[in-house]
C-alpha cells in the first residue's frame, strides 16, 4: 500500500530538484523519511491493535462456548419430547443432494426445486398502520442544531422503482463550505517539530513543511511556537505541580457577582422558571426591567433581632449615646415609605403590578433564600389587609406584591408565615454557627464559609485557611475595616439594597448568610458602603432612584458577560450538488382561520423605560410582553383584559379577540386558586373563572391514539366535549422556515407531514416529537379547529372542539392546505408524478438496474 | 473508489490486497431453488451446539429451517408461511427461551416480528409495535433470549422472547434519522449494541442505565403490554465512517466492522470519549475490498470465531477475507458460472467449512471447503 502522502514528498522532492539549497534538500528527504516512517510504524500499531484485539475476540467466543455448554447441559437433562427440531433431523421432510442424478460435469449443478408440501401456517396478524418512532412532548422545544436537515446529505430509494434518488435541492446546499483551519495531526506535528528543530525556522523550510504537511505558513508558524509552549508548559508543570487549584472549583469571593452568576444567567429561562429550557434555549440575551421593584418595607419597632450580631441589638447599646450613627433614622424613612407607597398603590395600581421585576426577583430568590416568602408576609403585614377580605381587596394585594398573583392566596400566606419562622430559626442557627465557631480554631469557621460559599474545600490543607479565617474573626472585631469586604460579598449586599432596602437583617439573611453578619452589614451601610451616601431624611422616592443607580452599575457590568455568551456554532458538513430542486410545495398545515396573517415572533426587548422608535418589538409589529425591560406604562404594551364575568370566551375579551390567553400576571380579573376552599379563599373552579387560559393550564382532555376510520393513525376523544371546548395543545420542534422547507421534501416522499405553520419565524413540526394530536387527520368538515394562540409571549397551537363531540370520535381538523399543496390522500388518487425532477443517483440501490 | 475524506498522514487504514494468495478452495455442492422471491436471510444457529448445522433462511411470506448433512447434502427439517400473502420477510435469526427451547425469530416488510417455537413447530409470539419494516434482526449471544430489530422506523428495539416483552426502545432526540439497516449486540459487553442505517451512521448504544428493566422482563407476569418501555434516545458515540446507506454491522472484538455501498467492508476503532458523550472519533485501521459490492441489503457472516467474514456481491461472487490479519488476506473468491444473480446474504458454518448464500433469484447455494487441497 502507496499512501497519497508518500506521493506528494516524491513530488515535492522533484519539484525542489534543483539543488538551490542543500539544506532543504536534506530536509525534504528527511521529511519524506519520516513520513515514512510514521507509516511504517502505523502499519505496526494497527498490527498490534488486532493482536490486542484478537485476544479480546477469543475471549469472547470462549464466553459464549460456555454459555453454549451451560444451556447444553441445561437440557440434556430434561426430557425431549417435545422436540421436534431434533426428531425432524432424525426424519426430515426432504433430503435434497445435488449430485445424486448423477451430473457428471463438476461446474454445472442441477437447480433443485424446494416442493412444500406441509408448511407450517402462520396465523394473519394485522400490521400497523405505518409511523415513525416519534417521542412525547408536553412542550414545544426548539430544534436541536445537530437536528438540521439543510445541508446535510439524504439518500432517497424510490420503493416501486427501487432506485435510490439523492434529494438535493436547494442553492445553498452549492455554496462552497467555510474554508477550514488546518488542523494539525499528530504526525504532522512530528514532522513540524523534527523540521525547525534541526533546521530552524527559515523561509525555506517553513515553505518544506507547508508542502508537505499542507496549512498556510502562517498556522505553521503559529503551531510551532504552540507546540514549544506545550513541551515547555509540560517541564514547568513538573517542576511546579498543581498551582492554582482553588479557582476552578465552586464560586470564589473575589469573582463580580456577573461572573458568578454566569452559568445561572446561561442556563436559566426566566420565562420557563427552569433550567435548561429546550424552547427559549440557554444563553438568552438577560433583560433587565427598567422599573424595579419597590422595596419592602418593615416596621422597625416590630423586627425583633435576627440573631446575635444583630444590628439591632448594637443599637439598644448605642441608641443614648449617638443616634445619627446607629440606624435609628432608618425608621423614619421606613415610615414615611410605607405612607407614601400605599395611597400610589391604590391611585394606580398597574404602577406597581411589576410583573417583569418579578422575573428577576423570582430568579434572585431561587440562588438565595426563599424571598417569596417574604413578600407573602409583607403583604398581609403591611398593607394590612384582613386576610378574609373580599376579592376586590385581595387583588389590590395582588397587584401592589405582584409576585406570586399565583401564589398569593391565604391559606398559603398563612403556612408561608410559619415557614417564615422556620427559615428564620435555621438562618438564626447559622448565623449563630458561624460567630461561635469564628471564635473557635479557624479551620472549622472556613469550613462553615466554606459550605455556603462552594462546598468543595473539603480536602484541602488546613494551613492555607488560617489567613482567611482570621479575617474572619477580624471582622467580627473589627467590623469597621470595610476592605476586607470581598468583590461578591460587595454585590450581592448592593443587590440586597436594591431588593431589601437598608434592612441589614433580611440582606444578611438571604444573601450574604454565612459570609457576613448583620452587624458587620448594618456597619458596612453605616460607612457608607460602596459609594452609597448615607441620607437619613430623604424621601423614599429618592432612594428608589438611587437603587435604579446601582441597577444601572451593575447593567453596565453585565454587558461584557452577555457579550461572552455568544454561543459557538457547531461545524457542520456541506456537502455539492448540483441537482436541480424536486420542486413542488410541501404539505403544511395551517391555521385553521385560513386568513393566512401570520403571527409574528415575539422577542423581549430591552429597552429602558419607553419604547421609541428603536424598539424591536414596535419595528417587529408585536406588542410588549410582561418579559421586556420597558416600563409597564410602556404605550405598546398589552394591557390584559378587565373582563368580569364574561370569562373571556369570547371577542368582547380583548385578549380572546387578539388571539391571546389571558395572563394573571396581565389581566384584571383573570387569576387561579389552588386552595380547596377551606380556609375561604374562592372555589378552585368558579363561574367568575377566566376560560381563557387553558393552554397555560393544561386543561385538555385525554385523547386516544387508534387506527383512523379514514387512514392510517387517528386521535379519539376520551370523553364527550361541547363546543369550543380545549381539546389539548399540538407540540413539536419549532423549526425555522428554511428548515421547514427541506424537511416538507423529504416528508412528502414519505406522504406524511406533521408541519404546522406558527408564526414568522417558525413551523412546527411534530414528525419525531409530538404528542398524539399530531395523528388527527385532515377533514374538509372537521369536528375541530385548530388556533395559535399567544400564551406568556409564546405562540402555541391549541386544538378546539368545532361542535359537540361524543366520546370515542374521532377529531379531525381542516390542515387548511394551500392551494396544490393537499396531500394525495386528501385529493384525488394520481400518479406519483412527483419523482420526476429528482435525478436519479447510481450508487445505492438495493436492485440491480437492467 | 472515491474517498470523500482524505486521510491524514499516520492515520491510513491498512488495504487488503485482491490478489493476494488463496488459502482455501471451496466448492459448490448444492444449489436449491426456494421459490421465485429473493431469498434476504440465511443463518446457522450459533446458540445450541446440538443444531450447529442447522440453519433457516426467509424470503417471501416463508421461513424454512435446513440442516447441513454430509456430501454437500441438505436436508429440509420445517417450512413456516405466513397467511399474509403480502409479507415478505427481511430477517431471520436464532433465539431460545430460558429452558433453551429452539427459536427462529424473523421480520420483514409487515413490521411484525413473529417468534417460531421450533421445537414444538408453532408460532410462539408475534410482537406488533414496530411502525415500519423490519430489517434486521439479532440475539444476544450470552442471553439468547434477548433480541434486537432495527426497523424502517427509525428506532432499533430490545425484545425479551421468552416473555414477549419490548424492553427498550434505542430512538429519539440521538437516534437515527432515517431506516435502520443494521444492528449487533457486543460479544462480551452485554449492555451494547451498535446500529448503522441509511442516515449513513453508525450508532453506538449502551443500556446500563437500563439493564434493571432488561431483568425485570425476565420475571414480568403481567401483560407485556404494561411492561414500563423505556426511551433510549442518546447513543454513546456517532461514528461517521461512510458518506452512503450503511447496511451492515458487526463486532469484532471491541471494533467495529461496517459496509456501505462503496465495495469494501471497514474495519474501525470506536474512541469513545467518556466525559462527553455522543462524540468520538473512529479510527478506521482495516479496509477489505468487494468488488462489484455497490448496492446496499448485501449483508456479510462471520464464523463463530470471527476468523473469517464471506459477503456477495451483486454478480453472485463471494468474497471471504481473513478478518483479523494484518494485512487482510483475502482467503478465497468463490464464483460460479451460474451464480449470476445478486447475494443478499451469506451464511459461514461454526468452523467456516461451509459456507451457504441466498441469492436474489431465489437459490440457496452451498460452498463446502475442499479439506485435500494441496496448500
Amino acid at each position: 500500500m502507496v499512501s497519497k502522502a508518500a506521493d506528494s514528498a516524491i513530488k515535492l522532492r522533484k519539484s525542489h530538484g534543483q539543488p538551490a539549497n542543500d539544506a532543504v534538500g536534506t530536509l525534504s528527504s528527511k521529511i519524506d523519511q519520516l513520513e515514512k516512517q510514521i507509516q511504517a510504524e502505523r502499519i505496526v500499531s494497527i498490527k498490534e491493535k488486532l493482536l490486542r484485539n484478537g485476544k479480546k475476540v477469543q475471549c469472547h467466543v470462549s464466553e459464549v462456548v460456555s454459555a453454549i455448554s451451560k444451556r447444553d447441559s441445561l437440557h440434556r437433562q430434561e426430557d425431549r419430547i417435545s422436540q421436534m427440531l431434533s426428531s425432524r433431523i432424525g426424519h426430515p421432510l426432504f433430503k435434497f443432494n445435488a449430485f445424486s442424478q448423477g451430473s457428471s460435469d463438476k461446474d454445472l449443478i442441477n437447480s433443485l426445486d424446494v416442493i412444500f408440501t406441509t408448511s407450517i401456517k402462520m396465523p394473519y396478524v394485522e400490521r400497523l398502520p405505518p409511523y415513525t418512532s416519534w417521542i412525547f412532548l408536553d412542550r414545544n422545544q426548539r430544534m436541536a442544531e445537530d437536528q438540521s436537515v439543510v445541508g446535510r446529505r439524504r439518500i432517497y430509494y424510490d420503493q416501486h422503482g427501487s432506485e435510490a434518488l439523492i434529494c438535493s435541492d436547494s442553492e445553498e446546499e452549492l455554496t462552497e463550505p467555510e474554508e477550514d483551519k488546518h488542523e494539525f495531526t499528530d504526525t504532522e506535528d512530528r514532522i513540524l517539530w523534527m523540521a525547525f528543530e534541526q533546521y530552524g525556522l527559515t523561509e525555506e523550510v517553513l515553505d518544506t513543511v507547508s508542502e508537505s504537511v499542507g496549512g498556510t505558513r502562517q498556522e505553521i508558524q503559529d503551531r510551532y511556537k504552540s507546540l514549544k509552549e506545550k513541551n515547555m508548559g509540560r517541564q514547568d508543570q513538573q517542576s511546579e505541580g498543581s498551582g492554582d487549584y482553588e479557582s476552578q472549583i465552586g464560586i470564589s469571593l473575589e469573582e463580580s457577582l456577573s461572573t458568578a452568576l454566569d452559568s445561572f444567567d446561561n442556563l436559566f429561562c426566566r420565562r420557563c422558571m427552569m433550567f435548561d429550557c429546550r424552547l427559549h434555549g440557554c444563553s438568552q440575551p438577560l433583560i433587565y426591567p427598567s422599573e424595579k421593584q419597590p422595596v419592602w418595607l418593615e416596621h422597625e419597632e416590630d423586627r425583633k433581632p435576627c440573631s446575635d450580631q444583630c444590628f439591632l441589638k448594637l443599637k439598644a447599646e448605642k441608641t443614648s449615646s449617638d443616634p445619627r450613627c446607629s440606624h435609628g433614622n432608618k425608621t423614619t424613612t421606613t415610615e414615611e415609605g410605607v405612607l407614601t407607597f400605599a395611597p400610589s398603590c391604590a391611585a394606580e395600581p398597574e404602577n406597581h403590578s411589576s410583573a417583569t421585576t418579578l422575573v428577576e426577583e423570582r430568579c434572585n430568590s431561587m440562588s438565595t433564600t426563599p424571598f417569596p416568602t417574604e413578600v407573602a408576609v409583607c403583604g398581609g403585614l403591611n398593607l394590612n389587609v384582613p386576610v378574609t377580605e373580599s376579592l376586590g381587596k385581595r387583588k389590590t394585594i395582588d397587584q401592589s406584591d405582584d409576585d406570586l398573583t399565583l401564589l398569593i392566596d391565604d391559606s398559603q400566606s398563612s403556612c408561608k408565615k410559619q415557614k417564615k419562622i422556620t427559615d428564620t430559626d435555621v438562618v438564626t442557627a447559622i448565623n449563630e454557627n458561624t460567630s461561635n465557631k469564628s471564635i473557635l480554631s479557624g479551620s472549622t469557621s472556613h469550613d462553615e464559609h466554606g459550605n455556603v460559599g462552594d462546598g468543595t474545600k473539603d480536602g484541602m490543607a488546613e494551613a492555607e485557611f488560617n489567613e482567611p479565617s482570621n479575617f474572619m474573626n477580624e471582622h467580627v472585631e473589627g467590623m469597621q475595616s470595610l476592605s476586607e469586604w470581598k468583590p461578591l460579598e460587595k454585590e450581592l449586599y448592593l443587590k440586597g439594597i436594591e431588593m431589601f432596602g437598608r434592612n441589614s437583617c433580611l440582606i444578611t439573611r438571604n444573601l450574604l448568610s454565612g459570609l457576613k453578619t448583620c452587624m458587620e452589614v448594618a456597619t458596612y451601610m453605616h460607612a457608607g458602603g460602596a459609594s452609597m451616601p448615607y441620607r437619613s431624611n430623604v424621601p423614599p422616592s429618592s432612594l428608589r432612584n438611587d437603587s435604579g443607580k446601582t441597577d444601572a452599575e451593575c447593567t453596565d457590568q453585565e454587558m461584557p458577560t452577555r457579550a461572552r455568551l455568544i454561543r459557538k456554532r457547531g461545524k457542520t458538513r456541506k456537502f455539492k450538488y448540483s441537482w436541480k430542486s424536486a420542486g413542488h410545495p410541501s404539505i403544511w398545515k395551517r391555521i385553521a382561520d385560513g386568513k393566512n396573517q401570520s403571527c409574528k415572533q415575539y422577542t423581549p426587548c430591552g429597552c429602558q423605560s419607553m419604547c421609541g422608535k428603536q424598539c424591536p418589538c414596535l419595528h417587529n409589529g408585536t406588542c410588549c410582553e410582561k418579559y421586556c425591560g420597558c416600563s409597564k406604562s410602556c404605550k405598546n404594551r398589552f394591557r390584559g383584559c378587565h373582563c368580569a364575568k364574561s370569562q373571556c370566551r369570547s371577542r368582547q375579551c380583548p385578549c380572546f379577540a387578539a388571539g391571546r390567553e389571558c395572563d394573571p400576571d396581565v389581566c384584571r380579573n383573570c387569576w387561579v386558586s389552588c386552595g380547596d376552599g377551606s380556609l375561604g379563599e374562592p372555589p378552585k373552579r368558579g363561574d367568575g373563572q377566566c376560560g381563557n387560559m387553558r393552554l397555560l393550564l393544561r386543561q385538555q382532555q385525554r385523547i386516544l391514539l387508534a387506527k383512523s376510520d379514514v387512514a392510517g393513525w387517528g386521535a379519539f376523544l376520551k370523553n364527550p366535549v361541547n363546543k369550543n371546548d380545549y381539546l389539548g395543545e399540538y407540540t413539536g420542534e419549532l423549526i425555522s422556515h428554511r428548515e421547514a422547507d427541506k424537511r416538507g421534501k423529504i416528508y412528502d416522499r414519505a406522504n406524511s407531514s406533521f408541519l404546522f405553520d406558527l408564526n414568522d419565524q417558525f413551523v412546527l413540526d411534530a414528525y419525531r416529537k409530538g404528542d398524539k394530536l399530531k395523528f388527527a387527520n385532515h377533514s374538509s368538515n372537521p369536528n375541530c379547529y385548530a388556533k395559535v394562540m399567544l400564551v406568556a409571549g409564546d405562540h402555541r397551537v391549541g386544538i378546539f372542539a368545532k361542535e359537540h363531540i361524543e366520546a370515542s370520535e374521532e377529531l379531525f381538523y381542516d390542515y387548511r392546505y394551500g392551494p396544490d399543496q393537499a396531500p394525495a390522500w386528501a385529493r384525488k388518487p394520481e400518479s406519483s408524478k412527483r419523482d420526476e425532477s429528482a435525478a436519479p443517483q447510481g450508487r445505492a440501490k438495493k436492485h440491480q438496474s437492467h | 473508489m472515491s474517498k470523500p475524506i482524505p486521510v491524514a498522514l499516520g492515520c491510513e487504514p491498512v488495504v487488503g490486497s485482491l490478489t493476494s494468495l488463496r488459502k482455501r478452495d471451496y466448492k459448490v455442492t448444492n444449489r436449491l431453488q426456494e421459490g421465485k422471491r429473493p431469498l434476504y436471510a440465511v443463518v446457522f444457529n450459533f446458540i445450541d451446539s446440538r443444531y450447529f448445522n442447522v440453519f433457516a433462511t426467509v424470503g417471501g411470506n416463508r421461513v424454512t429451517v435446513y440442516q447441513c448433512l454430509e456430501g454437500g447434502v441438505i436436508a429440509v427439517l420445517q417450512s413456516y408461511v405466513d397467511e399474509d400473502k403480502d409479507e415478505s420477510f427481511y430477517t431471520v435469526s436464532w433465539a431460545c427461551n430460558i429452558d433453551g427451547a429452539p427459536y427462529v425469530v424473523a421480520g420483514g416488510f409487515n413490521g411484525i416480528i413473529r417468534v417460531i417455537d421450533a421445537g414444538s413447530e408453532k408460532i410462539h409470539k408475534s410482537f406488533v409495535g414496530h411502525g415500519d419494516s423490519i430489517n434486521e434482526i439479532r440475539t444476544q449471544p450470552l442471553k439468547p433470549s434477548l433480541v434486537v430489530s432495527a426497523s424502517k422506523d427509525e428506532s432499533v428495539r430490545l425484545w425479551n422472547v421468552h416473555t414477549g416483552i419490548c424492553i427498550l426502545i434505542f430512538a429519539g432526540a440521538g437516534g437515527h434519522r432515517n431506516e435502520v439497516l443494521s444492528v449487533d449486540f457486543h460479544p462480551s459487553d452485554i449492555y451494547r449494541i451498535a446500529s448503522c442505517g441509511m442516515d449513513n451512521t453508525v450508532k453506538i448504544w449502551s443500556m446500563k442505565e437500563f439493564w434493571t428493566y432488561v431483568e425485570k422482563s425476565f420475571t414480568w407476569t403481567d401483560l407485556p403490554s404494561k411492561f414500563p418501555t423505556k426511551y433510549v434516545q442518546f447513543p454513546v458515540f456517532i461514528a461517521s465512517v461512510h458518506t452512503n446507506y450503511v447496511d451492515c454491522n458487526r463486532w469484532l472484538g471491541d471494533f467495529i466492522l461496517s459496509k456501505s455501498v462503496d465495495n469494501e467492508i471497514v474495519l474501525w476503532e470506536p474512541k469513545v470519549k467518556e466525559q462527553t458523550p455522543g462524540e468520538g472519533v473512529a479510527d478506521i485501521l482495516q479496509k477489505y475490498p468487494v468488488p462489484e459490492c455497490d448496492i446496499w441489503f448485501i449483508k456479510f457472516s462471520c464464523d463463530f470465531h470471527y476468523n473469517a467474514a464471506a459477503i456477495g456481491n451483486r454478480e453472485g461472487k463471494i468474497f471471504v477475507w481473513e478478518l483479523q490479519s494484518s494485512p487482510p488476506v483475502l482467503v478465497a473468491r468463490l464464483s460460479h458460472a451460474q451464480s449470476k444473480s445478486p447475494i443478499r446474504q451469506t451464511a459461514m458454518s461454526y468452523d467456516g467449512s461451509i459456507i451457504l448464500s441466498c441469492c436474489e433469484d431465489g437459490t440457496i447455494w452451498r460452498w463446502d471447503v475442499v479439506t485435500n487441497s494441496t496448500t
